[in-house]
């Protein structure tokens, strides 16, 4: 009868966890991830625009 | 037509990019499961997708070179597997901060995993290998052999989670996800792929500016013509 009344304790903690999620918080590894994202299109970028042609290719261009 | 892409495609990807991760961040529901840490899912899930592409199109150009040698080929090549790399290295990095809070592990050896870090070692080698050989033609025709053997991953990566048991999920469908976060990752996607051919763009032209560079130096050099016969920009 105890364990019966366990489960339904842990059905109803099983539910409220439902919407919000069992992970809790976790926004951290969000932002660090999303910043390493931006950060490499940014740095990708700019290492594009370093190694630019400086001078006009000589010749067909396509 | 290249003018176009190059002025109209870095606005176009800046914009998607914005409106894909803010849905992705503050409008998109929390996972059931892994609450906000999901919201990972829409710069980790389309850095790989474009990795994928942009190796996918590294193996193409490498077949092309073999049948009809081509410094645009070569060049394209070059472009698209950095390109790859990078967005495989961003995807790969991603997935392990996202296996932390999910996994309780940043890295495992699980197939997925290690058949993504086999793609990052074999296009390191691949771009690695087109350092260190000066020879252009030499470099174009050994990389395109690399090119070839390195895409034999690509497929296993993808089917990695179906054919072996595997921590990390098997791929989502429409059908299978909240249309909330439908919207976001496909937005983010269309962002990271104008990203992907604005870069392989620029840096192709890159690319065969130094063909240009390479080729016509021999001919400065007197005695030496090797090279000669074959211009940058001309098949």
């Amino acid at each position: 009868m105890s364990s019966l009344s366990s489960l339904v304790v842990l059905a109803q903690a099983a539910a409220g966890e439902v919407g919000s999620g069992r992970i809790q918080g976790g926004w951290g590894f969000v932002w660090v991830s999303y910043g390493i994202t931006w950060g490499a299109l940014a740095l990708y970028s700019l290492s594009l625009w370093i190694r630019r042609p400086k001078n006009s290719p000589v010749g067909p261009k396509e | 037509m290249g003018k176009f892409f190059r002025m109209a495609l870095p606005p176009i990807a800046l914009g998607l990019l914005a409106v894909g991760h803010y849905i992705g961040l503050f409008v998109a529901p929390p996972d059931r499961e892994m609450g906000d840490v999901q919201r990972i899912m829409y710069a980790h899930v389309p850095a790989v997708w474009v990795a994928l592409v942009g190796l996918t199109l590294n193996f193409i150009c490498s077949v092309t070179y073999l049948f009809k040698q081509s410094w645009k080929t070569d060049s394209l090549a070059e472009a698209s597997a950095e390109v790859g790399l990078m967005f495989g290295a961003v995807g790969v990095l991603l997935g392990a901060i996202w296996g932390k809070p999910t996994w309780g592990v940043y890295w495992t050896w699980d197939p997925r995993l290690t058949t993504a870090a086999i793609m990052l070692v074999t296009y390191m080698g691949y771009m690695a290998l087109r350092r260190f050989v000066e020879d252009p033609e030499k470099r174009a025709t050994w990389s395109s052999v690399v090119g070839i053997i390195s895409a034999v991953n690509l497929p296993i990566i993808w089917f990695s989670v179906k054919w072996w048991r595997s921590l990390h999920q098997v791929q989502s469908s429409p059908k299978t996800v909240d249309p909330e976060m439908v919207v976001p990752l496909r937005v983010s996607a269309f962002a990271f792929l104008a990203f992907m051919i604005l870069f392989i763009i620029h840096r192709y032209r890159i690319a065969q500016y130094e063909r240009q560079l390479e080729v016509a130096l021999p001919e400065a050099l007197p005695g030496d013509g090797a090279g000669a016969n074959r211009t940058a920009g001309a098949a």
